[in-house]
């Protein structure tokens, strides 16, 4: 479905989205606000589950950096038509779709990156425990992209795709056991936290960091769906760009 | 480029009976093209001219590959259109109706990111960009962020970024759009530039003094058809005279005139269209009647109401 990869101009499109986004330097703070609210309340409330929030901070973080390709792939599209510059041209469609992802993702790493720290200070994580997170929250971005990108060609204009952006978001960032821990989630229900990206990928960190206590068999209930989706979403993406960029 | 240097001999753009229909969700279903053929020579600069909603936007972004026909067959340089589309791009750049630069870049920025991204490197890019910005007259807010120029800034903009490209085939809906009569001017030097360097383009307008200024032929669309094909020169004739009276306040003589050609009111004023052989006559009649008379040629825009306007009636009829 994916074959033949063509990155042609990735890596200059991702730098111009890195720079755009980068001006809009507002955003990028903003786009954390809900994490920081929520980081307060568990710290006047249940300091001791602080590093849960943090963990719940990240991977909700990065979740919302697909969303921005979802507002950032729409709105170049409908309301300025850039789409059609990048089409029709040498560069290639997937490239148009892995440049917006990775460049918007590079913007938005200072405040991931701040909440990495935040966590290190409280609860050092070792080696395996930062790898986990490195690549939980990578499968996380790529999921989130590749659906934000998807969702986004669907629609002809700005007002009807905000109201999807936030269910996408509440969906996934908030209901399932993001910013609270697993244990705390109804028990005949963990399964389906594991299978939702989200709060698998911080149910695998807080495993890993041994911050909750997982069976072997929710180990790799866990991080094959979170791989296994991240893939397929990836794939996906790649297929429904290059499928967009002329329409039917 | 390779599939440049191939095929000297093939056109820049062959479009044979292209059609497209619109099934849009919720809406009706439009016929917008129904079988367009249409040829470009390398090095021509060609307008598409046409009432809004006559299909000129559908065509461009068919041939561009942005855009699937629903049927008829497309090549640009011998490489189908439809079929090929990743053989296509390298060679075409697109300026789309309507669009805008992203804001938050400076127009430098802007275009030499783009050129970047289709592959060229960052000396020539560099220097291109400039000079694009240049010939745009774009020189003093280069380095200012894209939203806070003015409508007609940001037009050149993208008029530059695409301009910059040189690519061999550029695709232009409505560039002029917004700008200045001096900018205006400024992109069809530009234009004329890129098609003695090899470019080949293809634009639309609704400025009839730019398709004539500017283009080597044009095609009149109506309906989704090409309705006439031709010089501006050409198409003049068609409307069956290349000289217009204007008689004013001319009712009273609109039967004797009429039969030295075709009438068009406007206002009180009755334009009469007519040849250079009977123009004594023409003068005399008016002169007689006390009317004041004046003589200037057929413009493109009055020969292109007529000519869209008699279709009209036809259809109608
Ligand atoms: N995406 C679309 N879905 C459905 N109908 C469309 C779509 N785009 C254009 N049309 C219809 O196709 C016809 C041709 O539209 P098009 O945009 O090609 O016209 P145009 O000649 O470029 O007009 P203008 O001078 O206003 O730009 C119109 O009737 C329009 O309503
Ligand atoms: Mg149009």
């Amino acid at each position: 479905m994916a074959a033949g990869i063509r990155l042609a101009g990735m890596k200059s499109f991702m730098a111009t989205e890195t720079m755009v986004q980068m001006h809009e330097w507002l955003a990028v703070l903003t786009g954390s606000m809900v994490q920081a609210a929520l980081l307060v309340f568990v710290w006047v409330w249940a300091p001791g589950l602080l590093a849960y929030a943090l963990v719940g901070a990240l991977s909700y973080s990065v979740f919302l950096v697909g969303q921005r390709v979802l507002n950032e792939a729409a709105y170049i599209r409908v309301d300025h038509k850039l789409n059609e510059l990048y089409h029709a041209s040498p560069m290639s469609p997937e490239s148009y779709f892995l440049g917006m992802s990775t460049g918007i993702l590079l913007a938005y790493l200072p405040p991931v990156a701040f909440l990495a720290i935040l966590l290190e200070i409280l609860h050092p994580l070792g080696i395996v425990a930062a790898l986990t997170l490195i690549a939980s929250l990578l499968a996380v971005w790529a999921f989130s992209s590749a659906l934000g990108y998807g969702v986004s060609t669907r629609f002809r204009d700005m007002k009807t795709i905000w109201p999807y952006s936030s269910l996408l978001t509440n969906l996934f960032g908030i209901v399932p056991p993001v910013f609270y821990p697993l244990f705390y989630f109804e028990s005949s229900l963990r399964p389906l936290a594991l299978l939702i990206p989200t709060s698998s990928s911080v149910a695998l960190i807080e495993k890993a960091a041994g911050m909750v206590s997982l069976s072997p068999g929710e180990v790799v209930l866990g991080a094959g769906s979170l791989a296994a989706e991240a893939l397929l979403l990836l794939a996906a993406g790649i297929y429904w760009a290059r499928r967009t960029a002329r329409e039917g | 480029m390779p599939y440049f240097k191939q095929s000297v001999s093939v056109e820049a753009l062959r479009a044979e009976n292209v059609a497209k229909t619109y099934h849009s969700h919720g809406a009706p279903v439009v016929e917008a093209l129904k079988g367009v053929s249409l040829k470009l020579s390398r090095g021509e600069r060609i307008a598409l001219l046409g009432r809004n909603g006559a299909g000129k936007t559908t065509f461009l972004r068919i041939s561009s590959t942005l855009l699937l026909p629903s049927s008829g067959s497309l090549e640009v340089f011998g490489n189908d259109v439809v079929a090929h589309p990743e053989k296509v791009r390298p060679l075409i750049a697109v300026v789309p109706q309507e669009g805008k630069p992203f804001f938050h870049l400076t127009p430098r920025d802007q275009v030499y990111a783009y050129l970047r991204a289709r592959g060229i490197d960052r000396a020539t890019a560099k220097e291109r960009a400039a000079e694009a910005l240049g010939q745009m007259g774009l020189d003093e807010v280069a380095d200012m962020m894209t939203i806070t120029l003015s409508g007609g800034q940001k037009q050149r903009v993208m008029v530059a970024t695409v301009i910059a490209t040189k690519a061999p085939l550029l695709f232009l809906d409505e560039p002029t759009i917004g700008m200045d009569p001096f900018a205006r001017r400024e992109v069809w030097e530009s234009m004329r530039k890129l098609t003695r360097e090899g470019s080949t383009i293809l634009l639309t307008t609704h400025y009839l003094d730019e398709a004539e200024s500017l283009s080597q032929r044009l095609y009149v669309i109506e309906g989704g058809r090409v309705l006439v094909e031709g010089t501006a020169a050409s198409i003049k004739q068609q409307v069956g005279g290349t000289l217009k009276v204007s008689v004013t306040d001319g009712e009273k003589l609109r039967e004797q005139l009429s039969t030295f050609g075709e009438i068009v009111s406007d206002g009180g004023t009755v334009n009469l269209i007519t040849g250079p052989d009977r123009i004594n006559e023409i003068m005399a009649l008016a002169v007689n009647a006390g009317l004041a008379a004046t003589v200037g040629p057929v413009t493109l825009e009055e020969a292109f109401l007529k000519l869209v306007g008699r279709s009209i009636d036809e259809d109608e009829g």
